[in-house]
């Protein structure tokens, strides 16, 4: 029952592949552990049982995307049924802090593997770009918590949006260019200037104690 | 006799006045004038200037009169001078980023500032006891620490005033200048617990004293807070009832916070926490509910009298320095403090960002420490707070008078001047002033979103969990309670911020226009999309280059209509310049089809939103006299809206096929009871004078009616107020031409009142000889361009009329609605039946009025 990942040298081998401390691995481990109740791998529907995550208007998408084995594995595709607790350190890894001591390449790689992140959970059909259906959906989803706003509204807004993302990313277009959809590439460029890695951030440190340090 | 006194009262109280008066004169003209050279106020911060200044008057007023006249009297600075400022730097307070830091905020204005001024005071105590100071000096260890408490605490205003003008990045700027915003109760703390220890004398002070002083910091400091929240709840609930008496709107918004900050001072908590949560908390609801032109107001309001507080403020202080009476110079004493504040500053600093660090998930590194170190700066609190000493018992009053005015200058002059350089030299992250990005906010808002769910699959009860429990409170219970339900209904951030976009946009677009409208100008890599986008057209797209666009336009289309309407409904503030930011969202990605005639269609359009501007100053004088009639209609309107949101979609008499949408996203219904109708309506409304609307006519008025030849007038404002029917009916939507007319009336929608007619006619003709725009025959063409997405809709021919009786046609335009016109008249009665309710929906949302006398009607209308 996932003993074996308690094992010192797995353990080293994950920490120095996600860079998590063997506490925080232990940590993860545990709840992993409440998650899946007691099996080796988490299914989506263990994610149901999570009650905080109920509220969440782009709930599906999080929970997918930890079945994505872009995600999970390089050069991998399609939809996974399950994952193990190495996956899913994986992807918890996608949202670690900056450390203080990484270097230019390592910021500019690190920064990269967020964005991937994000980028495929826009990305619902793994085509590598983001189509103007999949932004619509995305910002529908994103706006349901709010009853009052139509989904037509959440339409126009991302239509706006990929307007204003096509005009960063390909600036004045040639009379008969046709944009059709965010690629990588257009991605990275739209997050220039933004520092992602100040923002996705989850503190993984001191766990246990609920100490939120705002 | 007592009339004498009286008088002599009066008199010297009017004296004092015009004394105040001129200053202030003064003071305003000299703000102008560093304000003209560019060159001065990029290198030396006002706040010096004003300083030097007050010096320089200081020294006049006392070489004239032998005497100082003046000095910033405490009463005059906490009652009436630094409010406005707190005010403004709470409401206007980036309430995001200051939650996000407040751990950070708050440790900095708690620990900070008692480390501050425990370290200060001892240590100039240690100095008095080692014999260093001039034995003249009467203080005692607690008069040290009660000069501490008050020289350490950095103060808002001084902050404020130099680091507006450095622009360091958000977040170094909300932890200094939240922490000189909430570092307030604890020095007001401090300040009184150590002057009732001064007063009592060391040797009665009972260890109860002491753990009192702690019971008192958090009963003042969480009082403050409390009076603030409960007044910011207060004020936010009656901004919801205020719908109706608009004007009083900034009023309250003074008034509660000016109360909140009086109630709290009363009860001695403290005020500043208190104004400062008041801004932070009421302002998310508050600007929901007041009106446009309300906003403005608060907001320019606010900000004069934060900067004249602030100008008087640093003034003053430059004035009473002057007043060499209250010094006593102790050299030992000076230079003691200067040190010892900063050293323990920074030694403060870099202490608590030790232990900070290990919880922020953007640590601060030392380059940061170093300017939050020296931005740490003294002001006119400080000194007020020394002036009210009472000499009797602080026996070395004269002395902490003398030192605080230098450190104060020290601090405001010498940091000040040299915070830009050493920010530039240090290369200190900058705020970049990257406009906000509509992606931007999407991708923000999912963060919050994916880092709270990421938390909750964690178990991790961090920050993002309280946020996103905080927010699903805020929307279950607060928000509904708070805000109107109009407000609440539009209300997102993600909305919002497509809102300003739009406005920013549309503004820029005036600018731009209202000068020289030039392609060129347009194409200003500034704003690239949003001109470029302009410049082509979905529905020019469909047409000629069919589904070949890969984005699926007709999908774009549909979306759109619906949008236009928000959009109109949202910007018609900016009405003349309506059709810009509509453009935008209609553009496609690729910009194919360049009209032609961009540059002399801009230009008219231009020119004619001139035209009807002066026609409008014209009109507003008289269309008073036809109120009545419209009222009637307008009731009518009313009425009629009711009914309609029941109807489902809307074919148009317009050939729409392989138009998914139209199946898919009939026009929604906003009107889900006639009281909410109402409602939004009226929120819509609030904003605009000036516009006049057409009430549309029910369906049996239109078949009723049809008056031949209205059509050929329809240009002319005369013929569309008495039958907005014959609009309706024969407006050309089918046709190519039709276009034209749509695009005007998404423009605007006006009521042209009928005696108006000749009024219009006159003014018409004349304007329409004096101008001759550029390429008039274009006309009909270019409207299509601009607004394609109401071609959907032939409703909204309806308002075509409406509009182009309002705004100053071509005559190109006439001829061509004329004809078409005679096409599609048959179809009229048809087309009637299938009126889409959007069309419908628009009319009551743009229901117009700012007259309040057609708000009156309205209102009527649903009652």
């Amino acid at each position: 029952m996932g003993s074996a990942h308690s094992v010192p040298a797995e353990m080293r081998e994950l920490a120095d592949r996600t860079g998590f401390t063997s506490e925080q691995i232990e940590h993860l481990h545990r709840r992993f552990k409440q998650l899946s109740r007691d099996q080796l791998t988490i299914r989506k529907e263990n994610f149901d049982s999570i009650p905080d995550l109920e509220f969440n208007p782009i709930r599906a998408k999080i929970v997918h995307a930890f079945f994505d084995k872009r995600n999970l594995r390089p050069e991998s595709d399609g939809l996974a049924d399950e994952i193990n607790f190495e996956d899913f350190l994986t992807i918890m890894s996608y949202f670690r802090p900056i450390e203080m001591n990484m270097d230019e390449e390592q910021l500019d790689r690190f920064r990269k593997e967020k964005l991937k992140f994000l980028f495929h959970m826009y990305d619902s059909d793994h085509d590598g770009k983001i189509t103007l259906q999949e932004y619509r959906n995305v910002v529908e989803e994103l706006l349901s918590g709010n009853p009052h706003l139509e989904k037509e509204s959440a339409r126009s807004i991302a239509d706006g949006a990929m307007m204003e993302a096509a005009s960063i990313c390909v600036g004045q277009m040639g009379p008969d260019q046709v944009y059709e959809g965010i690629t990588f590439e257009d991605f990275l460029k739209m997050w220039q200037g933004i520092d992602i890695e100040t923002k996705m951030h989850v503190r993984f440190l001191n766990m246990e104690t609920i100490a939120h340090c705002y | 006799m007592g009339q004498r006194g009286g008088w002599g009262q009066i008199s010297a109280l009017s004296w004092q006045q015009e004394g105040v008066g001129l200053e202030g004169a003064g003071i305003s003209l000299a703000k102008i004038v560093f304000h003209l050279s560019r060159k001065v106020t990029s290198i030396v911060p006002e706040s010096c200037l004003l300083i030097l200044l007050g010096l320089g008057l200081g020294g006049i007023v006392l070489a004239v009169a032998k005497k100082a006249e003046y000095q910033l009297e405490p009463n005059m600075f906490f009652l009436f001078l630094l409010p406005p400022i707190v005010l403004d730097s709470g409401y206007f307070m980036p309430s995001r980023l200051f939650f996000d830091n407040i751990g950070a905020i708050l440790t900095y204005a708690v620990v900070g500032t008692l480390w501050n001024s425990f370290t200060t005071g001892a240590a100039l105590w240690g100095l008095h006891q080692a014999g260093l100071m001039d034995p003249g000096i009467e203080a005692g260890l607690m008069d040290f620490l009660l000069f501490g408490s008050l020289i350490s605490a950095v103060d808002p205003v001084a902050v404020l005033a130099v680091f507006e003008e450095v622009h360091v990045n958000e977040t170094l700027f909300i932890i200094v200048f939240g922490e000189s915003l909430l570092n307030d109760a604890v020095t007001v703390v401090l300040y009184k617990v150590f002057n009732s220890f001064v007063e009592l004398g060391p040797a009665r002070i009972h260890a109860t004293d002491y753990v009192k002083g702690v019971a008192s910091f958090f009963l003042v400091s969480l009082g403050g807070t409390a009076v603030g929240l409960l007044f910011a709840f207060l004020l936010a609930l009656i901004t919801r009832f205020t719908k109706r008496v608009r004007i009083i709107e900034p009023l309250f918004v003074f008034l509660l916070a000016y109360v909140a900050y009086l109630a709290a001072e009363m009860v001695s908590l403290s005020s500043i926490l208190a104004v400062t949560f008041c801004g932070i908390c009421c302002k998310k609801y508050v600007e929901a509910n007041i009106s446009q032109k309300s906003r403005t107001t608060v907001k320019y309001t606010m900000k004069t009298l934060a900067s004249s507080s602030e100008t008087i403020i640093f003034m003053f202080l430059g004035i009473s320095a002057v007043d060499t009476s209250k010094w006593a110079w102790d050299t030992a004493l000076v230079l003691g403090t200067l040190f010892f504040i900063l050293l323990f500053r920074a030694v403060g600093v870099v202490l608590q960002t030790c232990v900070l660090n290990r919880f922020r998930l953007i640590p601060l590194d030392r380059i940061d420490q170093v300017v939050m170190s020296y931005g740490g700066l003294r002001g006119a609190v400080a000194f007020a707070l020394v002036i009210l000493l009472d000499r009797a018992k602080v026996k070395a009053k004269d002395y902490f008078v003398a030192t605080t005015i230098v450190v104060v200058f020290f601090t405001v002059i010498v940091q000040g001047l040299t915070i830009k350089p050493l920010v530039t030299w240090l290369k200190v992250k900058r705020s970049d002033h990257h406009k906000p990005t509509l992606n931007e906010e999407l991708h923000e808002h999912a963060f919050d979103h994916i880092l709270a769910a990421v938390e909750d699959i964690v178990g991790h009860h961090g920050y993002h969990y309280w946020r996103d429990k905080w927010e699903q409170f805020d929307k279950k219970y607060l928000s509904q309670l708070l805000m109107r339900k109009s407000a609440y209904r539009l209300r997102d951030e993600i909305w919002d911020v497509y809102y300003k976009l739009n406005i920013r946009d549309a503004i820029s677009f005036v600018d731009q226009g209202g000068h020289v409208l030039s392609a060129a100008k347009l194409a200003l890599p500034s704003m690239p999309s949003r001109t470029s986008m302009s410049e082509s057209s979905v529905t020019n797209l469909l047409r000629e280059s069919g589904s070949g666009a890969c984005l699926d336009l007709q999908v774009i289309d549909t979306v759109r209509s619906r949008r236009d309407k928000e959009d109109a409904a949202m910007h018609h503030v900016l009405r003349g310049s309506l059709y810009k930011p509509r453009r935008r969202y209609k553009a496609s990605y690729s910009r194919h089809f360049i009209s032609p005639d961009k540059q002399e269609r801009q230009d008219k359009e231009i020119f004619r939103q001139n035209m009807k501007r002066r026609l409008e100053t014209f009109k507003s004088t008289k269309h008073n006299v036809c109120s009545s009639k419209s009222k009637a209609r307008l009731k009518e309107k009313g009425r009629k809206k009711k009914n309609i949101s029941l109807t489902s979609d809307t074919p148009n008499g317009k050939t729409h096929r392989n138009v998914p949408w139209q199946e898919a996203a009939p026009v929604l219904v906003m009107v889900s009871s006639e009281e909410e109708e109402s409602d939004s309506s009226e929120t819509e409304r609030e904003d605009d004078e000036g516009i006049v609307f057409i009430a549309r006519a029910t369906d049996e008025v239109l078949q009723g009616k049809t008056t031949p030849g209205s059509l050929d007038v329809c240009p002319s404002p005369c013929i569309i107020p008495p039958s907005p029917t014959l609009a309706e009916k024969e407006l050309p939507w089918k046709g190519d031409q039709a276009d034209l007319a749509v695009y005007v009336s998404s423009e605007t929608t006006k009521i042209v009142p009928v005696d108006m007619q000749k009024a219009w006619n006159q003014s018409i003709s004349s304007l329409e000889s004096i101008a001759s725009p550029p390429g008039i025959e274009s006309g009909s063409q270019h409207r299509r361009f601009a607004c394609p997405v109401l071609e959907e809709q032939p409703q909204s021919a309806n308002q075509a009329m409406s509009e182009q009786s309002s705004c100053f046609q071509f005559p190109s335009h006439i001829s061509k609605s004329g004809r078409s016109q005679s096409d599609s008249s048959p179809d009229g009665a048809e087309q009637q039946e299938l009126q889409p309710l959007m069309a419908t929906e628009e009319q009551g949302r743009m229901v117009p009025t700012t007259e309040p006398r057609w708000l009156m009607f309205n209102r009527a209308s649903h009652l």
